[in-house]
């Protein structure tokens, strides 16, 4: 409400005009009151000053434009009454009128709100937010039990390092691995060798070993 | 000359006090501050001091217009009977001169430097005076004559009480710029009104 009110009471309204108007009015019946006060304070001392001097006839007369302008100034100022009367009026029903809008602003905005959540989004809303929770609920126990793919990766490399670092004993196997090989790779001289001696083999191949 | 310009404004406040109870400097009776001086220097010096003086006689008789066909402030001011001495008009215009270089004064354009509004408060300074007032009021957002805050009953107790119209008119311009109030123009030329804003102060 605050910037839509500053925005607005920055423009002249016609309602503002008519305020001034009245006022003014009302300033202009202030002036001729302090000019009244001044003229019935002048024909009280003039109505004095004749009757000092003996001439009441005069003295009469201005006694009689007293009176006269004191019932004009009981008019002007009654007529002020009425005026900041009305000038006080207008401002409290622009005053009401603020607060009406006021209250109808909060109400709009509490409205656009309420329809930004209707009933059957909050129900679904908090369906959704009870799945979640379940399902959230599912993750927790699975983790609890059993380890994540990564986890078995690092486990898996954590054995692949403490077979490297048992390496000493891979020579002890490899002269066997090499043994077989050439086993392998010749039958045939072997089977020449066997059809010699079969004790022979071994005094053959002891040789080829240093 | 100079010097003694300067010894007598020391003692700033020694001299007969008017009825109104306001008091010339000592430099009030000195003659030779009645003539414009020729030496660029003095003259300076001496226009200041008459400067100081006119803005405290204003500020402390609450006027606001220096007019040179008004006879009855200006015999006081600047008519020293008890020297004899006198400021012509060609030296009070030099004065009022100097002190609208400083901001200190205001010639009416329209009067051929016959009168000239005197700032013995800037209309920076009333502007804030008169916002503050409608702030403390909680006039804000109501419509207020230019008459109403210079002769209101309201204001009545206000610094700016019986403010010079065109004071008024300027310190209001002053507030119409930094945009806390907006004025505008009743049914005639004369009725003038003012709406502060609520953002106020």
């Amino acid at each position: 409400m605050g910037a839509s009110s500053s925005s607005r009471g920055n423009k002249i309204t016609a309602h503002d005009k008519a305020i001034l108007d009245l006022k003014v009015q009302r300033d202009k019946l202030k002036q001729y009151n302090k000019r009244l006060d001044l003229v019935i304070a002048k024909e009280l001392s003039l109505a004095k000053g004749h009757l000092a001097k003996g001439d009441k006839k005069r003295a009469l007369l201005a006694l009689r434009r007293k009176k006269f302008q004191e019932g004009l100034l009981e008019k002007t100022q009654l007529q002020m009454t009425n005026l900041d009367e009305l000038t006080f009026s207008i401002e409290h029903a622009l005053v009401e009128k603020q607060v009406f809008e006021g209250l109808s602003a909060g109400n709009q905005v509490l409205k656009e709100l309420h329809k930004e959540m209707s009933l059957a989004d909050v129900e679904k809303l908090m369906d959704e937010t009870a799945e979640s929770i379940a399902y959230q609920n599912e993750i927790d126990e699975m983790l609890s039990t059993r380890l994540s793919v990564a986890e078995e990766e690092d486990i898996e490399r954590e054995l692949d390092e403490m077979v490297e670092t048992a390496l000493p004993n891979v020579p002890v196997i490899l002269p066997q691995v090499d043994r077989i090989v050439q086993e392998e790779v010749q039958p045939a001289k072997e089977a020449s060798l066997k059809k010699i001696s079969n004790k022979n083999t071994r005094t053959l191949n002891e040789p080829m070993l240093a | 000359m100079s010097q003694s310009i300067s010894n007598a404004a020391l003692g700033l406040s020694q001299s007969p006090a008017l009825a109104s109870g306001f008091q010339f400097p000592s430099i009030h009776n000195f003659p030779p501050f009645y003539t414009l001086q020729p030496t660029a220097s003095t003259w300076s010096n001496q226009a200041e001091l008459w400067g100081t003086i006119i803005m405290r006689y204003y500020k402390h008789h609450r006027l606001y217009q220096l007019d040179l066909d008004d006879t009855a402030t200006n015999e006081q001011l600047f008519n020293n009977q008890r020297i004899n001495r006198k400021l012509k008009p060609e030296t009070i215009q030099a004065i009022v001169d100097e002190m609208a270089k400083k901001g200190d004064a205001e010639w009416d354009t329209t009067s051929r430097k016959r009168r000239a509004i005197i700032y013995w408060r800037k209309p920076e300074d009333w502007a804030s005076l008169i916002s503050s007032w409608v702030f403390e009021s909680g006039l804000n957002n109501s419509i207020l004559t230019f008459y109403e805050i210079a002769h209101g009953d309201n204001s009545e107790d206000q610094e700016f009480y019986n403010i010079h119209t065109t004071v008024l008119q300027k310190a209001l311009d002053i507030l119409v710029k930094r945009g806390v109030a907006t004025t505008f123009q009743g049914a005639s030329f004369e009725d003038m009104g003012v709406k502060f804003f609520s953002a106020g102060a």
